[in-house]
């Protein structure tokens, strides 16, 4: 065969393809259009109507399996515009039966108008009585739609637990999956864990003829599906201990947070002032929500795991842990203390007690000069090139503590807190600064900022000696075998284990023995260790901040408690967190007068009360 | 001088395809119109309505159309390659600038409008693919020419895969249109196409059929081009034996350790060896492509389930899945489908009149004004209007291989070929997928579908073609 007639063979060939294409394309169109009526019928009485089965959502317990968060069933009430009885709508026996008001109603209706044929939500957090009485009048064009709504049985966790609230068009346009009227947790475990607690949204579609009666479901079902209840999930919180944590910060502006230490599990996390979870639910959300916004001490600004304090003088026990492993203090080293350091005419003050000391009792009776010499020697070792050298190495073991930056936890929203590094000294002193010129640091003062979670993690991590489990909300979700991994993970400091014995002895002296700053938390017993700060507050009164652990081995609580203008450590902090920390491990409060104290002490805050 | 010009631009020009052309734009107008429609928007010509941007399009489309035809023929030719490499960096920095829009990274984004490289690159493919094919020394069945053409059609589909819109890739398969023209063995396009639909379809197989229906599709094709049959039945049969005795010796020894499928890859491989040993004596060169293409697919069958889950995203999935009725999915595809097949279903013989239709007026249809735009005239024109815009296209491709025919040079034939197999696919495909006979792609109907890029792309695609029958034909005329 020549390459033309070939060629011509082939063009035919093709020409038979492309008819083909055409044929099967026009037969099938003949079925469709012509011979099947199906899908004419389907499409005359194809107005059907979605109706969306929302999942309940899924509840919350704490570690003893008590609930926090249960949901509740509750209806909204909905209208379609066109197949409403507008002739014989009774206003009156609506408003009444409903609850409704009369402008609200009027309003409603008049949003629906505008799309007449797509239903719209005349009303929500419907009661269950409501909707049985609602039912029994039949009003045409209206229908009720079964959702849950959240309820809180104790009441607590404003922050922690974080609330639900309706979707806005920014959420739907980052997740379609969620439609204009549902529901989203938007802080707090409902937020974090907003995956597991949704569950599946159902439909059920049927078909409605002109008149909006439902003929039956379309096409028997076949698209219909059932919704999937939301996971329930369990807590690491400790409900009773977290009741009692805010009954005693009331009145106080801060943040406690209790940690298991083996674990790293979070007993008990408060942020001061909290708020009532189950205000933010229902009607008057709106209304409560404002309020709360613009409550000048801020109840919606979770402190414990945003706000970065001044850690006072809780931080000198990182920097005795740096100056041993940097083999710049042995523990024996004694210093010499005469109410204060002193180098020229920068002073650093203290209080005053016996001197020289060494380092546990440096620690525990919180020697200001003492870890100003530590903190200079490891500054300006030898071993660095300069000042800013030892900076840089310093800088990384505060990091390697947790501190100035996000632990990397199961909520959202941790604040990274601040470590200042060389380039902000740099740009504040115009690169000519030394070890004297950053001297706050050594007490746990000046540009320092540290979240509670990260003091309180810092219990944790001299609890282990040396280690830590990225602390976490969550012990266990439904139907999943284990967390991320990231928590069952140790994740190790840059000093030695074998450095931390000395700092602890150091924490128990503090307590347990006279001239030690922390004897009032003192539990017969329990080898409480602790800590006391009192950060300087160039803005008013000192704010006071208390870091425990207990026992000293084999610990089972780590602690931290932060209280804004609180005074010395030992006068607020220091009690709410003893108080805790008995509580937890003696399930007795032994010292009433002591809870009566604290919750008698109320705390002028200029900044807030304006 | 005015009317000198105009004339001399329309010169050769072939009517009947400007005119198809024209018509089906209209077609595309009224319909993306009936189907934007929206009361909610005051103004009737406010820009917020969609067919008042394709209006903007349409304009851009016949501005781009008489730029084309301004360009001497020859430029085309020689820019070729040029424009092919150019295509595929545009694909390719579409990976890495690119916006992802439906799971697929294959968008610019400029302000509020959106270009999609890959509509373009169509055009570089088909005209690389004719400057290849067209060189004088050009023979599409020996081994090393076939390989430069796969390598033009495989660069662009493999960036296309790797940019997650494996819709559109799929269309450059429609070039082997093209080739089978060309003269391609008919023994190598069969399997191809067989391979290609194994491949589609491959969910619906165990491993195991898909294995023995490749070796047969691949022996008997080979057994049909070099006509030698005895050698290849016997062939067939003793892997079968071989399967077998290799199962039976597998389970005397450790029972379990090999199913037959196993044996039957491992006997296929190695017979491979002897295969190629004999091709290299009867100097059967043809088998070795054979050989290449089994191999080739089985390194995609195989793996098509890792594909499956890794590489589509889950929407993806859900489509083939549906299509193939494995799942029926809830408001998801299956349902979009549906609907689709109730609007065009429901127009009967002539629709219910311009603007009528309830089920694209009230949102039951899916896409409505770009993928899904035939089901507009399907609810609205009944079967009369979608044998109109059926026949339109039927027409104009027929027409562009009647206008590849009668070029002078196999550059402009194998152009014209290319772009009657994309207008082939694309209808092939869209049409297809609201009237449930394929799955849903994602590919527009040309010229109809709402979309700047892919009407201005089809276009100029389109009127290089007319462009190079023009210059024929003014050959003639002078």
């Amino acid at each position: 065969m020549s390459d033309r007639a070939d060629g011509f063979v082939r063009m035919r060939t093709l020409q038979i393809v492309v008819l083909a294409v055409f044929v099967v394309i026009a037969a099938r169109l003949v079925y469709i259009q012509l011979i099947d009526d199906r899908y004419e019928k389907l499409a005359k009485g194809n107005t059907l109507r979605y109706e969306v089965l929302y999942p309940s959502r899924g509840e919350v317990y704490d570690r003893n399996g008590e609930y926090l968060v249960q949901s509740r069933e509750c209806y909204d009430l909905m209208v379609v515009y066109r197949e409403m009885d507008r002739g014989g709508f009774d206003t009156t026996l609506f408003c009444q039966v409903t609850g409704i008001s009369r402008e609200a109603l009027v309003r409603e209706l008049a949003n629906a108008r505008v799309r007449p044929r797509a239903p719209r939500m005349v009303m929500n957090y419907m009661s269950k009585e409501d909707k049985l009485r609602f039912d029994e009048c039949n009003f045409s064009g209206f229908y009720t739609v079964y959702r849950t709504a959240r309820q809180y049985p104790r009441k607590i966790g404003g922050n922690l637990l974080g609330y639900v609230g309706e979707v806005d068009a920014d959420m739907i346009k980052r997740d379609p999956s969620y439609q204009a009227g549902e529901y989203i947790g938007i802080s707090g475990v409902e937020s974090a864990y907003e995956d597991v607690l949704r569950g599946k949204k159902g439909v059920k579609i049927s078909e409605v003829d002109t008149h909006g009666a439902i003929k039956g479901s379309y096409m028997e079902g076949r698209f219909d599906s059932l919704p999937v209840p939301g996971k329930s999930i369990v807590c690491t919180i400790d409900a009773r201990l977290q009741l009692f944590a805010e009954e005693l910060m009331k009145g106080k502006v801060g943040a406690a947070v209790a940690i298991e230490p083996s674990t790293g599990e979070i007993l008990m996390m408060v942020s001061s002032p909290t708020y009532d979870p189950d205000e933010l639910v229902g009607r008057e959300r709106g209304n409560h929500y404002m309020e709360m916004l613009y409550n000048k001490r801020r109840p919606l600004y979770n402190r414990a795991i945003r706000s970065p304090f001044p850690p006072g003088s809780t931080f000198k026990l990182v920097q005795g842990l740096i100056g041993m492993q940097e083999g710049v203090l042995v523990p024996s080293m004694r210093y010499p203390c005469h109410e204060g350091y002193q180098v020229g005419r920068l002073r650093v003050r203290c209080h005053s007690h016996a001197s020289p000391l060494d380092l546990r009792f440096a620690v525990a009776t919180s020697c200001n000069a003492y870890f100003c010499y530590v903190f200079r020697d490891i500054l300006e070792n030898p071993k660095y090139e300069s000042v800013k050298d030892g900076f840089d190495v310093w800088r990384e073991y505060v990091l390697s503590f947790g501190f100035g930056r996000k632990l990397d936890s199961d909520f959202l929203g941790e604040g990274n807190g601040y470590v200042p590094d060389r380039g902000f000294y740099d740009n504040s002193y115009r690169k000519s600064w030394n070890a004297l010129t950053v001297l706050s640091l050594a007490i746990g003062q000046g540009e320092l900022g540290c979240t509670p979670l990260q003091m309180a993690n810092l219990a944790a991590i001299i609890a282990n000696r040396g280690y830590y489990y990225i602390p976490h909300i969550v012990r266990s979700v439904e139907g999943q075998d284990s967390l991320d991994r990231r928590f069952y993970e140790r994740h190790y400091t840059k000093v030695d284990s074998k450095y931390f014995e000395p700092i602890v002895q150091g924490m128990w002296q503090g307590v347990h023995e006279p001239g030690g700053t922390s004897q009032l938390a003192k539990l017969p017993g329990l080898d409480v260790c602790g800590k006391t700060g009192t950060a300087q507050n160039p803005r008013g009164q000192d704010h006071s901040t208390f870091l425990s652990f207990a026992p000293k081995d084999n610990p089972k609580i780590a602690i931290s408690v932060y209280v804004e203008n609180g005074g010395f450590g030992a006068a607020t902090a220091l009690p709410i967190a003893s108080l805790i920390e008995e509580l937890y491990l003696t399930d007795t409060i032994t010292r009433p007068w002591l809870v009566e104290m604290v919750k008698q002490k109320q705390i002028y805050y200029p900044a807030y009360d304006k | 001088m005015i009317n000198n010009g105009i004339g001399k631009l329309f010169e050769g020009v072939d009517r009947w395809t400007v005119l198809l052309y024209v018509l089906i734009v209209l077609v595309g107008f009224v319909s993306i119109t009936s189907a934007s429609y929206d009361d909610g928007i005051a103004s009737t010509f406010s820009f917020s309505h969609f067919y008042m941007k394709q209006l903007v399009w349409i304009g851009g489309a016949f501005a781009a159309a008489i730029i084309v035809l301004l360009i001497d023929a020859s430029v085309y030719h020689k820019w070729a390659y040029l424009l092919y490499i150019l295509g595929l960096l545009l694909l390719l920095s579409t990976l890495v600038v690119g916006r992802e829009v439906n799971g697929a990274k294959a968008w610019f984004e400029f302000g509020s409008f959106r270009v999609q490289p890959v509509e373009f690159a169509k055009i570089a493919t088909a005209l690389a693919l004719a400057r290849v094919m067209s060189t004088s020394t050009f023979s599409i069945n020996r081994s090393g020419d076939l390989f430069k053409v796969g390598l033009v059609i495989c660069l662009p589909l493999l960036i296309i895969i790797l940019q997650n819109d494996t819709g559109s890739g799929i269309v450059l398969a429609s070039l082997l249109f093209v080739l089978y023209r060309e003269g391609l063995n008919k023994w190598l396009c069969i399997p191809i196409l067989l391979i290609a639909v194994l491949f589609i379809f491959s969910f619906l197989f165990t491993p195991m059929t898909l294995l023995v229906m490749l070796i047969l599709v691949c022996t008997l094709s080979e057994a049909m081009m070099n006509r030698v049959w005895r050698s290849r039945i016997i062939y067939l049969a003793s892997l079968a034996l071989g399967t077998l005795v290799l199962y039976l010796a597998m389970f005397l020894i450790t029972p379990g350790a090999m199913d037959l499928y196993r044996c039957l890859l491992i006997i296929t491989l190695v017979s491979l060896v002897g295969v190629a040993v004999y091709a290299f004596r009867s100097n059967l060169r043809n088998i070795f492509i054979m050989i290449g293409l089994f191999l080739l697919a089985m390194l995609f069958v195989p793996t098509t389930d890792y594909i499956f889950n890794s590489v589509l995203k889950e929407h993806q999935q859900n489509r083939i899945l549906s299509f193939l009725g494995l799942v029926s999915d809830p408001l998801g595809t299956d349902y979009n489908v549906n609907q689709a097949k109730i609007a065009i279903g429901s127009g009967g013989w002539f629709g219910k009149g311009f603007m009528q239709g309830t089920q694209i007026k009230y949102g039951f249809v899916p896409e409505k004004h770009t993928d899904f735009i035939f089901c507009t005239v399907g609810e609205e024109w009944g079967f009369v209007g979608t044998m109109f815009v059926l026949s339109l296209f039927c027409l104009l491709i027929l027409r562009l291989m009647r206008m590849g025919e009668r070029q002078e040079e196999p550059f402009g034939r194998i152009y014209c070929y290319c772009v009657a197999a994309f207008l082939l696919f694309h209808l092939l495909v869209n049409v297809g997928m609201t009237i449930g006979l394929m799955p849903v792609m994602g590919i527009p109907l040309p010229f109809v579908s709402y979309g700047g890029s892919s009407l201005i792309a089809f276009t100029i695609m389109l009127f290089i073609a007319v462009r190079l029958d023009a210059s024929t034909r003014q050959y003639y005329f002078r």
